[in-house]
């Protein structure tokens, strides 16, 4: 292997990170990220040999895509999918006092007063429990001679009384005083502690893995190339609890779009799929799967179902594993315990590195990471703080560094490992196979194994999520710079061009360029209405957990096939392709006219930069009519999915209105709740006792200008308008207003009727004159006309006396108001009215919301004693390999977990019958102590 | 909860302030935090509608630069300069360097862009706050270099040296070092030019002379600036090499050498493979014993053992007339076998071959089997599989019959590769299989362990 024989010059001075006085934080090859391109003068005379190359858009092209975003590749799954907790969820939005001194504060204090309002018994039960020795609680005299015990049947023959809670003025007994003077701080404080204390860490995990969720590490999207060139298959986890595992087979062709064949076929796993690693070795596709608390391998045949070749199970959670790309069916499996494991199905598993403290400096994470190096037998371990070299051969926890997080790379403060990556692979890359790549959270670093500690190239990557993934491609011509993408979980992409010929320092061949995410696709889709709209932004901007870019073989130009994987099952695709660039005649060559054009003298700063003219610019793809429709066919499929229920929203009653119940409820309340924890279904309103009788809830009713023009038109239709007028003008103004009043009053004691009792409104004390309630037309119309020659009067009297008597006459000539066929439409009685309008059979308690009873937080799928089990396709499968049984277990954490004949058929049921509760989503059972 | 709160705090506001925090080891810093509270919308610090412009334009820049738009970024560059007038002292500060490097980019890629105008932009940017000139300085002159102007960048350089301003810190008397390099090198470079001519005249003994003593100025300039920076650790290979070249010019062996041991051996330098191969180079050059050239490359085995110059090692220790030499030579050999680079590397496998035919002859049977024991568990997949055997066949049969030797050495005459290959071998006959397989049947060492 060719090392490359003259390095780039660089300082190399060890130390913490952060050290801004550093030099080597603004020198090379950190010197700056963005004149990475710089080469640095060789030895020969840079006079006589320029070093000036064509810049990789004249040579190589430009990659191009056919759409502006991916496209949907598959359409999506039956179950639903919301978006996990977000930060809003987690932080204080209340109003701040002082908003020049804003802090970010999680809103604990309301959920924890909720808990224990709500959930008294959960949160003061252990408490009693510890207490209750002693504590008499009136049973005779057994006690007495225990000093230790003390009688509170007094106390709760207090206690049973009238206590209203809160209130201040209650009255207190002097043992109940007494008792909460010694016992109130105590016991508030055990509570306020052990609950607070749980709540705290709660929280801290949950923000932790808001902020980072390093579970999603290396991705869950493979790609395994088929026995036909342009055949191969994707294998994915989907579902609501990432744990059902696809192999969905894929045909490329070099022109037209990737083809779906089929259905996939898949397999059901206990636990959340968490990272899918494939590689093919000496011909032979491997598939292995990162769940919690498993690791499995699989091997892919031609033909045939998957064959599951063994399953490991760890006590410690697992963060990472990767497949050798030397041994076939060799892998590298790390957990938190600080344990990383060579393990083979063949040779079972082989301690390499225990270390639960961390490299460099002390950091909490326990986070660890195992990869393969040029060497078969020597792999490289990484933490948060570095990565350093384990050698299998001669295991021991004090191998080299690799890597280190500090001032020889020049990190930042709070800089952290997140990712790394071993870019070494069997295929014959002009690459030498040593390289390895880092990523933090601000940079990407490439690290030669021959030179540790000082970074080949460093790049800030400026992602605003963590990069978690990472895939280094074939080079798209012989000579050309090999393509490296980097995915960030907000679904980020960049693509670096990376020049790497043997003997040569890698180096990047042109500014790093963004690819489309999911969320750059929503203009492809149809504009829906508002909740629609929500739905799909939500879901093109999940997560990205998982990036698979292939290149499909005979392209007449370069290609290649970029797989995206969501957090919500979705993969979408994306072509891009090498395009030759047309416009190198004309940009390439320097503009002639530099004397004018150069404003040097000029007090402007901007002179450089407004010099530069105008140019062509990479131009934008708009979206074609077939994209369009794959996005809506997309759409339909996804729309008709039904959508989740929230995994939390304010409850509508709880455990202490049950407490308050009535006698002859309580039985059937106790059914109802343990019926519906036994199903594990939502506690319905129905459940508890049959509704109160209610009306249903009034209808809008207009009474206002529109209902005036109405009602003037139909009068004036039939000729009547003077008529309507005159009633309108002075007919009833007072009364009028008084109806309107009554109305609104009569609409809203009734829709309280619907909660209490009507009779909880007695008309006693109403001040209406005339209650609503059934007036006789009669003496409606009395009053009517009353009223009006009452008004009629008064407004006689502001008017011109000139005028009157014209006026009297034109009034006269009208028909009397009283002559019985002029009905006036508002005086109908309003209750009938919007009894009429209303729709039936409304309830006005909601009872579709989740009951008090659901877990303040969603816990995880909870570990299972094996991992998979509903397997249809490969039940069969499993009894593989029953004598080897005896496994080289060195550390009683790792268990081979082996599914023997016996146990498989013990443990699956029938094949035809999978398992309902495996293939539901996991609901979220109730888990009070967190 | 209180606790929680303020840690939560300390990530935003060290984000927004400057690092004075007195704990060693600080925290994750997770630069997407500050995104994740501003999205809780009601208290997230805006900040004044400047901040906010400004924020919103270098984002429109980030984006510009990513998606190739060099055009477009530099339009928006142009009103980005506003922040040179920020009021945040903190922010003014970090204003220039900013704008250098997204200036620097867009210039260097722009297709419109050409040395005079970057060289414009670079000369305001360095009298714009003093912590960046040399900086500047020095990635202009690199950019000159690049572009092939030596004489622009050694002006370059030479001002940035000549540059003052109040008390150097530490990072900056480092980087007068670097830039004091680099016109080392350019000086080199004049006087190897000189060199060649010098070499071409065939004058009088003046003209001669006095181009001789141009010639030894320029060393006497180069030999200073990179006999400093090659003292402090680091990667100088372009550095040593030119200096190690003059020194030896001018016949100072002993000095040149002592520059070669220090780069190479020096702990605090990091281990650079190159160090050991110039350190190599130079003795072979000089005809140093063969014992001091092993003992070099002792060494350089033991940090890098796939290094294509250990095949050369293999050959030293060959002929070397000791036996424990002759053992580290079968072990050279393996060593670099093990790597996944060199897995078809002909010349080693043939090596191979040869060397554990003469070590069977030489009855060190021993020593086959010592190297490999630690290797039986792992190569019979990693080299002799059946799929490999089968590749190697149809792409290289001389690599295959090569490693069909060996397996059948080291594994038997059962082993899958050496049974593929004869047979195969036996079907277009072969010459070299019948040899073989007699050679293996009676020498292999699995049949020796039993008998």
């Amino acid at each position: 292997m060719d090392f490359p024989d003259n390095l780039f010059p660089t300082f190399f001075l060890p130390g913490p990170p952060g050290l801004s006085d550093s030099p080597a934080s603004y020198l090379a090859p950190a010197w700056s990220d963005y004149m990475q391109l710089l080469k640095p003068p060789q030895t020969q005379d840079p006079s006589i040999n320029p070093q000036h190359e064509a810049s990789y858009v004249t040579k190589w092209g430009r990659w191009k895509s056919d759409t502006p975003g991916p496209l949907p590749f598959l359409l999506p799954g039956a179950d639903p999918w919301d978006p996990e907790l977000m930060s809003q969820d987690l932080l204080f939005r209340g109003r701040v006092k002082q908003p020049a001194r804003a802090k970010a504060t999680i809103d604990v204090i309301e959920q924890l007063n909720h808990f224990l309002w709500d959930h008294g018994d959960i949160a003061f039960g252990p408490l009693g429990m510890l207490l209750q020795e002693n504590f008499n609680l009136g049973e005779k005299k057994k006690s007495r001679k225990n000093k230790m015990v003390m009688n509170t049947e007094w106390l709760l023959r207090d206690l049973n009384g009238y206590q209203p809670k809160g209130c201040p003025w209650a009255h207190l007994s002097t043992r109940q005083r007494r008792f909460s003077l010694l016992g109130g701080t105590v016991l508030g404080e055990e509570v306020e502690n052990l609950l607070g204390g749980l709540l705290h860490e709660e929280l801290e995990t949950r923000w932790k893995r808001l902020l980072l969720d390093e579970a999603s590490t290396g991705g869950a999207l493979g790609w395994v190339p088929g026995a036909k060139p342009h055949h191969g298959q994707l294998v994915y986890p989907t579902g609501r609890a990432h744990d059902q595992l696809n192999f969905q087979k894929v045909k490329l062709s070099p022109t037209n779009e990737p083809q779906a064949l089929g259905d996939p076929s898949h397999i059901l796993l206990r636990g959340p799929v968490r990272q899918v690693v494939t590689r093919t070795i000496q011909g032979e596709a491997l598939v292995a799967v990162r769940s919690d608390h498993h690791c499995a391998l699989w091997k892919l045949e031609h033909r045939g179902p998957p064959e599951p070749l063994q399953v490991l199970e760890m006590e410690k959670e697992a963060t990472g594993i990767s497949l050798s790309p030397h041994l076939p069916g060799e892998l590298a499996v790390c957990t938190r315990s600080g344990a990383v494991c060579l393990w083979s199905p063949q040779h079972g598993l082989q301690q390499i590195h225990k270390d639960p403290e961390t490299f460099v400096f002390k950091d909490p994470s326990s986070w660890r990471w195992a990869d393969f190096t040029a060497h078969p037998r020597v792999l490289t371990v990484a933490d948060r703080t570095g990565l350093r070299f384990a050698d299998a051969r001669a295991p021991s926890d004090c191998g080299e560094l690799l890597f280190r997080v500090g001032a020889e790379a020049s990190c930042q403060r709070g800089e952290r490992v997140l990712l790394a990556q071993y870019l070494g692979t069997p295929d014959p890359l002009p690459l030498s196979p040593t390289l390895h790549l880092v990523c933090t959270q601000f940079s990407l670093y490439l690290l030669d194994e021959r030179l540790p500690l000082v970074p080949l190239l460093k790049w800030n990557h400026g992602l605003l999520s963590p990069p978690l993934l990472a895939q280094l491609l074939p080079p798209p011509y012989p000579e050309a710079p090999l393509p490296l993408l980097l995915g960030g979980l907000g679904g980020h992409l960049r693509m670096l061009h990376l020049s790497v010929g043997s003997g040569r320092t890698p180096q990047l061949a042109a500014p790093p360029q963004s690819l489309p995410s999911l969320i750059d696709s929503l203009p492809g889709f149809p504009v829906l209405e508002p909740h629609g709209q929500q739905l799909l932004q939500e879901r093109l901007r999940a997560p990205l957990t998982g990036l698979a870019a292939v290149v499909p073989p005979g392209c007449p130009s370069p290609t290649m096939l970029l797989f995206q994987l969501s957090a919500a099952g979705d993969v979408f695709y994306q072509r891009l392709w090498l395009q030759p660039d047309t416009s190198s005649e004309s940009a390439g060559s320097p503009s002639t006219d530099h004397a004018e054009d150069l404003g040097l003298n000029s007090h402007s700063q901007t002179s450089a930069t407004s010099s530069l003219g105008t140019v062509s610019e990479p131009s934008a793809v708009s979206w074609k009519p077939r994209a369009v429709a794959c996005c809506r066919r997309w759409l339909k499929t996804l729309l008709q999915v039904p959508p989740t229920l929230p995994s939390w929203t304010p409850p509508t009653f709880s455990q202490h209105h049950l407490r308050w119940l009535k006698e002859e409820n309580k039985g059937k309340v106790q059914e109802g709740l343990r019926a519906a924890m036994a199903e594990g279904r939502l506690l319905l309103q129905g459940d508890l006792a049959p509704l109160p009788p209610s009306d249903p809830p009034p209808a809008h009713e207009p009474f206002g200008t529109e209902d005036k023009l109405s009602e003037r038109l139909e009068a004036s239709w039939e000729r009547k308008g003077a008529i309507w007028w005159d009633g309108q003008r002075d007919g009833s103004r007072l009364p009028r207003k008084r109806q309107s009043r009554e109305k609104r009053r009569t609409q809203l004691s009734s829709s309280f009727s619907s909660v209490r009792s009507t009779s909880d409104f007695s008309d006693v004390n109403s001040p209406l004159p005339h209650p609503p309630k059934t007036p006789s037309p009669l003496h409606r119309m009395s009053e009517t006309s009353q009223s009006l020659e009452l008004s009629q009067e008064l407004w006689v009297k502001n008017i011109p006396r000139e005028r009157r008597q014209t006026l009297r006459d034109y009034l006269a000539v009208l028909p009397s108001p009283d002559s019985g066929n002029c009905s006036i439409p508002q005086f109908q009685n309003p209750s009938s009215q919007s009894l009429s309008t209303s729709e039936p059979g409304k309830c006005s308690v909601p009872c579709s919301q989740n009951p008090r009873t659901q877990t303040l937080f969603s816990p995880l799928p909870e570990s299972y004693s094996a991992f998979y089990s509903q397997n249809p396709n490969s039940q069969s499968l499993y009894s593989q390999n029953p004598n080897s049984q005896s496994l080289y277990s060195p550390e009683p954490a790792f268990n081979s977990v082996f599914h023997s004949q016996n146990s498989s058929i013990q443990k699956l049921p029938s094949r035809h019958t999978p398992s309902l509760a495996g293939s539901q989503p996991l609901r979220k059972k109730p888990r009070m102590g967190f | 909860m209180d606790a929680f709160s303020e840690e939560l705090m300390g990530f935003v506001q060290k984000d927004n302030q400057v690092e004075a925090s007195k704990d060693p080891v600080p925290e994750i810093h997770l630069p997407w935090l500050s995104q994740h509270i501003q999205s809780t919308g009601s208290h997230g610090q805006k900040g004044t509608n400047f901040a906010q412009t400004t924020s919103i334009c270098l984002n429109f820049i980030q984006e510009a630069l990513l998606k190739h738009q060099w055009q477009r970024a530099s339009e928006f560059l142009q009103c980005y300069l506003q922040t040179l007038e920020d009021i945040n002292s903190q922010k003014r500060q970090m204003a220039p360097e900013i704008i250098w490097k997204l200036g620097s980019t867009i210039l260097y890629n722009h297709p419109k862009s050409n040395v005079e105008t970057f060289s414009a932009f670079a000369d305001r940017m360095k009298n714009i706050g003093v912590q960046n000139y040399l900086k500047i300085s020095l990635q202009h002159a690199l950019y000159l270099l690049h572009n092939g102007m030596v004489e622009d960048a050694y002006r370059n350089l030479n001002q940035a040296e000549s540059w003052r301003y109040g008390e150097m810190s530490a990072s900056q008397e480092k980087l007068i070092k670097l830039i004091q390099a680099y016109r080392g090198l350019l000086d080199y470079y004049t006087w190897s030019k000189k060199r060649t001519e010098v070499s071409s005249f065939d004058m009088d003994g003046f003209a001669t002379n006095a181009a001789t003593q141009d010639m030894h100025s320029y060393f006497r300039q180069a030999s200073v600036n990179l006999h400093e920076i090659i003292k402090i650790p680091g990667v100088w290979d372009t550095f040593v090499k030119s200096y190690v070249e003059m020194l030896e010019f001018y016949g100072d062996q002993d000095g040149a050498r002592q520059v070669l041991t220090d780069y190479a051996y020096d702990n605090n330098f990091p281990s650079n493979p190159n160090a050991h191969i110039y350190l190599y180079k130079f003795l072979k050059k000089e005809k140093a014993p063969e014992d001091k050239l092993i003992s070099v490359l002792k060494i350089l085995h033991q940090i890098v053992p796939s290094h294509k110059i250990m095949l050369e090692f293999h050959m030293l220790l060959k002929k070397s007339n000791k036996e424990e030499h002759h053992k580290l030579g079968l072990e050279v050999l393996l060593a670099i076998l093990d790597f996944s680079g060199c897995t078809e590397n002909i010349t080693a496998w043939s090596y191979l071959a040869k060397y554990l035919k003469q070590i069977i002859k030489g009855k060190h049977r021993e020593w086959v089997q010592e190297g490999w024991s630690s290797r039986k568990d792992w190569w019979p997949t990693f080299h002799f599989s059946y799929y490999l055997a089968k590749k190697n066949w149809k792409e290289n049969r001389i690599l295959a019959l090569k490693k069909a030797f060996t397996s059948g050495i080291l594994l038997g005459k059962g082993c899958k590769y050496f049974m593929y290959v004869s047979k195969q071998g036996h079907k277009i006959r072969e010459k070299s299989i019948k040899t073989m397989k007699k050679f293996v049947m009676k020498h292999n060492i699995l049949d020796s362990e039993e008998h």
